[in-house]
């Protein structure tokens, strides 16, 4: 069959015109085979000649449309939009860009850039002659989510989703939730706990019936796609019965004789085998670290709670997205950098932070009272040589809100702030001025000549060329050095790979566009919010966890999704089965599967994410990828030559 | 008549090279008019056939703008990318074509200077080597 | 009038339809809620629209509006209203929110409206262009910028003086000049506010000049002449015409400065001035641009290394606040400042200095809640109930808070706000 179809040359403005002789390029394809009509436009996008567009389509019938103007990547779905008002199947469009690849890079050339353009709208029409009518791929979109990590963000998200009457799966690594905000203190701006916060979120989620909490699980396994995943889930036991009783509690906490660092509190304190991050903290029974346990059984003869034959389980879940909230890590400074570990007087803003939390009346710190407090900004962040060339957003903020935090509760604090210039960007302006009103001290260098830490007979040094009062050389000796460490991505990050999430330059996991598409991956159905994606403060993860609930909500709630019909095809007659496409296929879209007498290679529509690394390595080329097929790409090329 | 300048195909991905190359355009960043890019989902996904038809078609030299490590399909890519490119240069060698006229680059979604300084390279030497 | 009121029942009302109250609305809608956006401007996209580019990816703004403010204008589930606006809002029960909009006449019919521009060439009369933020003129029949969604137009009824010649060379027959306001009772079960911010205008700060010598412009003036839909084609200096070859800009103009009584930071001038000069080192490679700051504040993700690429272009950045700012003769400028890192004052001559404008509160939407009164903090925002854990709740059940209505915030973030204001909304919409 012959195809009737209709070719729209646009001006842009003079953006084209300028350069390009559109009168000509139109002369030149209006005799091509099956073009019915070739029309020049002011601007192609406008609601006027989209208009024009559908009334042409529909009053001549015809079966397939090509537009030559700026990048498909601006108007493609716009074009797309007007076939589908026109009742012509979108896919019986084609784009030939004229624009970004014809006048704008040939304005040096207007005669070449004419030429060009008609030979790209030649090749358009030939793709468009070949276009066949696709119709999107229904598949079933199971109405429930899971979400990796029950931190601020991941908890949010949960009890969002949980209201709109979707079921969530909350899965988190940890025996604790509430992930680094557990570890808070009084929080900027509203001067909340971060246990506050937690204990607040986790008993909204315990009470809907509709959230499974699973603690001590990772998830080890992850097969599927969008609308159908099936994590595989490990969830190793707290070796404690639900109930028990405080106060036996409290003496085999006294009873076990294991001593190790305690992580909660970043290994300024330690803690037992057997415990918990504070009373309190949900859910409110105590985990057995089972690595270090002896196994000597003080505990048990003490507290009835204590189940030592409670087992492994791997928990299988299936839901139709996944929500990665699995937050952050703070950085830890490498031995010597500012003084870290050269004495027991330097910590980390985290550390200074449980410091500050579970001292009462008086700043002690190994033995001696904090008076003087150092702090050297943008550790681990910003850096011109590491790795770490981005700016972790909360530091500054958090670090002031620190600093004054102490001076409020303690007495005589004095604070000394050695920064790289103060961010405290938005309203977080005004704590910054309320610290300087207070009289804390704030120095300043840039980052070729950052402050100089010196350690001698227990005595720490910080020195710096403070271009606040120009350049002059400015020493104090603190009783304790803060470093204020920035946030990096998870140290262990397994879930990434297990999920394939693409990472960003600065090593988080990455959005498809920020300002498009700020909470979807490349990998559809999963979304990503707080801190896993970039530094942010509560209020931001929490905004970009709703967004992800949200996104995720839209992907499930009507039981079905539409995907793009753009994937790959096997002619079942030339396949015989070598296995080749399934090695290459990096989303496990092809398995083999017999058919009448012989095997051949079956391709998942819906896991199909038609990217055609499975084109090339068929050596019986029985792969085509639709419209990209042998076919329409050789006419392309034949038609690029015909001029 | 002596060619101003090679006539290049540029097989580029709907992702990660084409809007490089459409930025070089916005930018101003000249190159020869007898460069025509098909975009395609991925550079992995380019069989040998295609390349060398479009040799047989007449054109000059084909360029690849690989998505190297930023594609959104895996890390895969720019090694399975290279195989194609092996493969294909067997074939050109069977058939007596300059394997130098096939050209691959990873050419990242902000990378367009880089893309008018390969291509421009490309075409001088593929100007050099049909006039000798 | 109140015969012709009109009623009409929807499942949220979104108060502004910029990128935030676009967005919002985007989002409710695609999950099946109808959604009346009510925009006081003629076009919807609010301030993103008419921007160049944006940070730190350098896109262009129309190319990622456009799409967005296309799909908005033809998604079925969402009404629009420009050049309108909210009277009043009552709660009266959960989830039931009444709301009278008036919708002002446009004197064009929007549907037969072809954006021929016929009726603007005919129309004797000359104005300053507001959309192009005063730097040209626009006639008093006109479409409001070449991207504005509808892109249909509008008789400005201010000035217009109505000599009849639009109605004459339209093709249409589409301008009636007959048209009143018209009144609507909505009746929706949650509302969102995205009304947005107001720009500082650098007339409070006289030392600096504005409005008094030629070539000092705001921020947003700039933006306009980098924009593709921009004026002049290229920059030029409003006062002569000549294309500048070294500009200053002067950051915090307006942001934490009590003195105006804008204590805190804006949040986006340091990344829109670094923006701004990356865009002018590309358009005038001669030119030789100084930005003046006190803190750079390139905080978000891939900022910091935006910062630097700037640094690594050769912008000038120097630390120090402008104490003055004087004119020469030639309309040249001088700016009298502390350089910090010398520790002394010194002057220096530029040919354009840039007012980088601070974000300052609109606070539009506080009149319109009747009864239950919408609360706003101390700075003027609207008030979140719960900044941590439900940043977009208000004091009022039901009314969420999306974009930069509740505080400074660049476009990403933005689009986050909004994405979780829409996202409370809707959990609200189903709880019920």
């Amino acid at each position: 069959m012959n195809k009737k179809l209709g070719v729209y040359i646009c001006h842009c403005g003079g953006n084209i015109s300028d350069y390009i002789d559109v009168e000509k390029v139109k002369a030149a394809v209006a005799g091509e085979d099956g073009v019915y009509l070739a029309k020049t436009t002011m601007f192609a996008c406008s609601d006027a000649t989209q208009k024009e567009m559908v009334e042409d389509i529909r009053s001549n019938n015809l079966d397939g449309i090509v537009v030559a103007s700026c990048s498909p990547k601006l108007h493609l779905l716009t074009f797309r939009a007007v076939s589908e008002r026109a009742l012509l199947n979108k896919y019986n469009y084609v784009h030939a860009n004229i624009r970004e690849q014809g006048s704008w890079a040939h304005s040096d050339d207007k005669a070449g850039a004419t030429e060009k353009a008609v030979s790209l709208v030649k090749a358009a029409i030939a793709k468009v002659r070949l276009a066949r009518s696709l119709d999107p791929i229904i598949i079933p979109s199971k109405k429930a989510v899971a979400i990796i990590g029950a931190g601020v963000a991941g908890m949010r998200a949960a009890i969002e989703l949980a209201d709109m009457g979707c079921p969530v799966t909350l899965v988190e690594r940890e025996y604790f939730v509430g992930g680094r905000v557990a570890q808070w203190d009084v929080m900027f701006t509203t001067n909340q706990t971060g246990k506050e916060l937690v204990t607040r979120l986790y008993n909204e989620v315990i009470a809907r019936d509709n959230i499974t909490l699973l603690t001590g699980a990772e998830v080890v396994a992850n097969s599927g796609s969008i609308g159908d995943f099936t994590l595989k889930i490990k969830v190793t036991p707290r070796y404690m019965k639900e109930k028990c009783d405080q106060n036996n509690l409290l003496k085999a906490i006294e009873a076990c004789p294991v001593v190790v660092p305690d992580d909660f509190n970043f290994n300024i304190t330690s803690r037992k085998a057997i415990y918990h991050n504070f009373p309190g903290e949900f859910p409110q029974y105590p985990v057995i670290d089972i690595k270090n346990c002896t196994r000597c059984g003080e505990c048990e003869k003490i507290c009835s709670s204590v189940d030592f034959s409670q087992q492994e389980q791997t928990v299988e879940v299936h839901v139709g997205s996944v929500v990665m909230a699995t937050g952050f890590d703070p950085y830890t400074p490498a031995e010597g950098e500012f003084g870290y570990k050269l004495s027991d007087f330097v910590v980390t803003l985290p550390q200074f932070k449980r410091l500050t939390d579970i001292n009462k009346d008086n700043l002690v710190y190994n033995g001696r009272e904090i008076r003087n407090i150092a702090y050297i900004y943008c550790v681990g962040s910003r850096q011109s040589e590491g790795d770490n060339k981005y700016c972790s957003r909360y530091c500054c903020t958090s670090a002031i809100h620190a600093s004054l935090e102490a001076r409020n509760k303690f007495r005589n604090v004095n604070n000394f702030h050695f920064t790289r210039g103060i961010r405290t960007y938005g309203k977080q302006e005004l704590l910054y001025a309320e610290s300087l009103r207070k009289g804390d001290v704030y120095l300043q260098a840039y980052e070729e000549n950052p402050p100089l830490v010196e350690v001698k007979d227990g005595q720490i040094t910080v020195t710096i060329n403070d271009i606040m009062t120009g350049g002059r050389e400015i020493s104090v000796i603190p009783d304790l050095l803060v470093l204020v460490t920035g946030m990096v991505p998870r140290a262990d990050n397994s879930i990434a790979s297990k999920f394939k999430l693409p990472k960003g330059r600065d090593s988080f996991f990455n959005e498809i566009h920020m300002k498009l598409r700020p909470v979807e991956t490349v990998i559809d159905g999963v979304t990503i919010s707080g801190a896993c994606q970039g530094p942010k403060n509560i209020t931001e993860s929490v905004n970009s966890a709703l967004s992800a609930a949200a996104k995720s909500y839209s992907f499930v709630n009507k039981g079905e999704l539409a995907l793009e019909p753009i994937i790959a095809g096997i002619d079942k007659d030339l396949c015989t089965w070598c296995g080749e496409c399934e090695k290459a296929c990096p989303f496990d879209a092809i398995k083999k599967e017999k058919q009448g007498e012989k095997e051949i290679a079956v391709i998942n529509n819906s896991v199909c994410k038609g990217c055609g690394m499975c084109l090339p390595v068929c050596p019986v080329n029985a792969i085509n990828l639709i419209a990209f097929s042998d076919r329409e790409i050789e006419s392309m090329i034949d038609a690029l030559v015909s001029v | 008549m002596e060619k101003k300048s090679a006539r290049i195909l540029v097989f580029s991905t709907e992702k990660i090279s084409d809007p490089a190359i459409d930025m070089a355009g916005l930018l101003k960043l000249h190159y020869p008019p007898t460069v025509y890019t098909i975009a395609v989902p991925c550079s992995s996904g380019i069989k040998p056939r295609w390349i060398m038809h479009a040799y047989d078609k007449g054109f000059d030299g084909v360029f690849i703008a690989a998505d190297g490590s930023d594609c959104t399909y895996g890390e895969t890519c720019t090694e399975k990318t290279g195989h194609i490119v092996g493969i294909t240069h067997q074939m050109m060698k069977e058939k007596n074509i300059d394997p130098a006229r096939l050209r691959m680059a990873a050419i990242c979604s902000v990378c367009s200077e880089s893309f008018v300084k390969q291509i421009k390279s490309f075409n001088q030497y593929l100007l050099q080597s049909t006039k000798s | 009038m109140a015969e012709n009121i009109k009623t009409a029942n929807y499942d949220a009302l979104v108060i502004g339809a910029g990128i935030a109250g676009g967005e919002a609305a985007l989002n409710l809608a695609n999950n099946g809620f109808s959604v009346l956006l009510v925009e006081k401007d003629l076009s919807i996209g609010g301030k993103m629209i008419l921007l160049s580019k944006v940070f730190p990816t350098l896109d262009c703004a129309a190319c990622i509006t456009t799409p967005k403010m296309s799909e908005i204008s033809r998604h079925h589930g969402i009404t629009i209203f420009t050049g309108s606006e909210v009277q009043k809002v009552v709660k009266k029960s959960e989830n039931s929110f009444e709301a009278v909009v008036i919708k002002q006449p446009r004197y064009v019919v929007e549907d037969d409206c072809t954006a021929c521009q016929l009726c603007e060439q005919a129309c004797p009369v000359v104005v300053k262009d507001q959309y192009q933020y005063n730097l040209v003129g626009r006639k008093a029949a006109f479409i409001p910028f070449s991207i504005a969604s509808p892109r249909v137009a509008a008789i400005d009824i201010e000035n217009c003086t109505l000599c009849g010649a639009c109605e004459k060379v339209c093709p249409t027959k589409c301008i009636d000049f007959t048209m009143e306001a018209e009144e609507y009772h909505i009746t929706a079960g949650a509302v969102i506010v995205a009304t947005g911010f107001r720009l500082f205008d650098p007339l409070k700060i006289p030392r600096y000049g504005y409005g008094q010598y030629k070539n000092v412009l705001t921020s947003m003036e700039m933006e306009r002449q980098l924009a593709p839909t921009r004026p002049f084609n290229t920059v030029l200096r409003p006062g002569d015409g000549k294309v500048p070859d070294k500009i200053a800009y002067v950051l915090c103009t307006g942001s934490r400065d009590a003195t105006v009584g804008n204590p805190i930071c804006s949040q986006i001038c340091c990344m829109y001035s670094i923006k701004q000069a990356q865009l002018l080192m590309g358009s005038l490679p001669m030119a030789d641009v100084t930005i003046y700051y006190i803190n750079i504040r390139s905080f978000g993700k891939g900022f910091e290394e935006f910062y630097e690429q700037a640094k690594g272009m050769g912008v000038n950045f120097i630390k120090g606040k402008i104490g003055k700012i004087t004119e020469k003769e030639n309309g040249n400028l001088i700016l009298r400042y502390e350089d910090i890192n010398e520790n002394k004052l010194k002057e220096s001559e530029h040919d354009m200095v840039v007012l980088s404008v601070g974000v300052l509160p609109n606070t539009d939407a506080a009149g319109i809640f009747r009864e239950q009164k919408l609360e706003f903090d101390h700075l003027n925002f609207v008030g979140q109930k719960d900044p941590l854990a439900s940043p977009a709740e208000t004091n009022i059940k039901g009314v969420f808070v999306a974009g930069t209505a509740s505080g400074p915030m660049d476009i990403p973030d933005s689009i986050l706000s909004a994405g979780a204001a829409s996202s409370e909304a809707m959990r609200y919409l189903i709880r019920k």
